[in-house]
């Protein structure tokens, strides 16, 4: 496997704080990565260095390097860092009535020139990917009025569009109910494009993810398989609840459960029994 | 055809039309055979053709790019900005104008024919700088509207402390500049206006996919390769220019800008292109025609234009607000 991006000694700082600190990993293609890590832990600023959002890197901030492709991702242009990384973003609520077609139609932006006009080719590309994601019948809807799940899939579909190498996802699952986060998920992975997401649940994370990077207080802990990063004493120390690893009977994956402090019964179990 | 543009086709049928029919009113009683006459160069009463060529045909023209002019502002700035209400007035322009015209009206009484529209000119984009600075100093670019709420109200402070210790006759002058006319406006005046116009129609063409795509959001639309600060600017220029002139030469005529694109966006669409071609057609009409309604509803006296276009706005204003309650 090829290495398409190269993070080494990437750190972070602002007064006081270490947002980031000595990062290093590489990515490979084809992978699909989850970032997992407590609140603040600085999953979402690692997203954002590396693809240079808004020229991030050239903060005096910010040391370290992110490489694409052997370059360092700073060389290459907006346009070009835009036609290697698409992003979905948490939140998209738009004011506008923008029809399902007008956001595909975006991720044709970073290989339009100039004054450029829709063709049959787009227009093509278009209704594939979005069939791809199972929403050919929604080309004419209006994005605001689909599920949020539904919402997530054309914005995977816009990244086909925007035919990138790498899939960028942050918090892909928030806010979709137990079904969409299984849909969205299981799609992320059939797409065969390298993936690199946050993930707040670790049992999706686990099962959808084939290597997961662990941050906490802007340090990769650690960076393996779903079942050496879901070690319960180091998911104990950086969650800060005693934690227990097993395997799930149908999936295989390994999933992990979490108990509250000084309480040796189950968060649920406990819950339950408050309630009675 | 689409459907699109069918409706865009029949809105540019409907703007020559309108610009023909709008010549045929006014205090010169002038029919169509006469317009038609005097148009292909066989005209037989002299007087209608002086008319119809320094009088009426100049002031349609500029109430047409005038139109076209505020509507496909306020189209860019919503767009760009993200919010429906951005209206090239909320940025403090033509209060910049009011205060540049005002200086001009105290200070240089004797040359009012180009130091007005010179004057208004450069107080507007002496605002503009003024509020683009401030959005970028607070490193938050998406605050330009309130920072265009802020500067407006200063400068308006500035011009009613100028009128109330100023010269009544002056102080005149300005506040019916203020209401806006196009009773005053000559050829040269189109010229200008419709050049500035068409850059802006060329720069927005140029770049109709990066302002669609901050109609997702400004993080959305930098993952697609758009550097939107400078994005934004650049258009805020753009309509900065564009209104400034028409301020400069025709006054105060709000609510253009905030209601025909809302009427496209209902009508057409939403994405960039659409929304300036359909804004500049409908944005012509709708001026055309109120500056018929200005210049023939009274006997002997002309409306001012703003007073038309204000009225019309602020009922349009809670139009969309009660559409809006029936619709959440």
């Amino acid at each position: 496997m090829s290495t398409l991006l190269n993070i080494s000694g990437l750190s972070w700082r602002v007064p006081n704080k270490a947002i980031l600190h000595n990062i290093n990993f590489n990515v490979s293609k084809g992978e699909v990565i989850g970032i997992i890590g407590p609140n603040g832990a600085g999953k979402t600023s690692l997203l954002r260095c590396l693809t240079n959002q808004a020229n991030i890197l050239a903060s005096k901030n910010i040391s370290g390097s992110v490489q694409l492709k052997n370059r360092p991702i700073t060389q290459y242009s907006a346009k070009a860092v835009a036609q290697h990384f698409a992003l979905v973003m948490q939140k998209n609520d738009t004011i506008f009535a923008l029809s399902v077609q007008d956001v595909m139609k975006m991720g044709l932006l970073p290989h339009k020139t100039l004054f450029s006009l829709d063709n049959d080719h787009d227009k093509a590309q278009i209704a594939l990917a979005l069939s791809k994601v199972g929403l050919s019948h929604a080309l004419n809807s209006h994005f605001n009025l689909l599920s949020g799940g539904e919402q997530q899939r054309v914005l995977i579909a816009r990244a086909l569009v925007q035919a990138s190498q790498i899939l960028i996802l942050d918090e892909p699952t928030n806010h979709l109910d137990v079904y969409y986060q299984h849909q969205v998920l299981q799609l992320v992975n059939k797409l065969n494009i390298t993936v690199i997401m946050t993930v707040h649940d670790l049992n999706l994370a686990s099962l959808y993810c084939q290597r997961l990077l662990l941050l906490n207080q802007g340090e990769l802990i650690c960076d393996g398989s779903p079942k050496e990063v879901l070690a319960p004493k180091q998911l104990s120390q950086v969650f800060g609840l005693p934690c227990q690893q097993s395997v799930d009977a149908i999936t295989g994956a390994t999933q992990v459960s979490f108990y509250l402090k000084d309480t040796n019964i189950r968060a649920s179990h406990f819950a339950e029994s408050l309630s009675e | 055809m689409n459907k699109v543009s069918t409706i865009l086709f029949a809105l540019a049928i409907l703007v020559i039309l309108s610009a023909l029919a709008a010549i045929t009113f006014g205090p010169a009683d002038i029919d169509s055979t006469q317009l038609l006459n005097c148009l292909v160069g066989t005209c037989q009463n002299q007087i209608a053709n002086i008319v119809i060529w320094q009088v009426r045909i100049p002031r349609v023209l500029v109430a047409l790019v005038a139109g076209m002019g505020l509507a496909i502002a306020g189209a860019i700035l919503q767009n760009t900005t993200r919010n429906p209400l951005a209206d090239p007035y909320l940025f403090g322009i033509v209060s910049g104008a009011g205060l540049g015209a005002t200086i001009a009206n105290i200070s240089l009484a004797d040359n009012l024919t180009i130091a007005l529209p010179l004057a208004a000119f450069l107080g507007a984009l002496f605002s503009v700088v003024i509020v683009v600075f401030i959005a970028k100093v607070l490193q938050r670019m998406e605050q330009l509207l309130l920072a265009g709420v802020a500067v407006s109200f200063m400068l308006a402070s500035i011009t009613q402390f100028i009128l109330y210790f100023g010269e009544p006759f002056a102080t005149n002058r300005v506040i019916f500049w203020l209401m806006g006319s196009l009773a005053r406006v000559e050829m040269s005046n189109f010229y200008v206006i419709a050049s500035i116009l068409i850059i802006a129609m060329i720069t927005v063409f140029a770049l109709h996919r990066q302002i669609d795509a901050l109609l997702l959001g400004d993080e959305s639309a930098a993952s697609l390769g758009v550097d939107v600060d400078k994005l934004r600017l650049l258009m805020l220029g753009i309509c900065a220019a564009l209104t400034a002139t028409i301020v400069a030469y025709c006054g105060g005529i709000g609510f253009v800008g905030l209601m025909i694109p809302h009427i496209v966006r209902q009508l057409i669409g939403v994405t960039t292109l659409k929304l300036i071609i359909g804004s500049a057609l409908i944005g012509a009409i709708f001026l055309i025609w109120v500056d018929v309604i200005a210049r023939s509803s009274l006997p002997h006296a002309e409306i001012p234009i703003g007073i038309i276009t204000s009225a019309l706005g602020s009922i349009f204003f809670l139009f969309i607000m009660y559409r809006s309650r029936a619709i959440t």
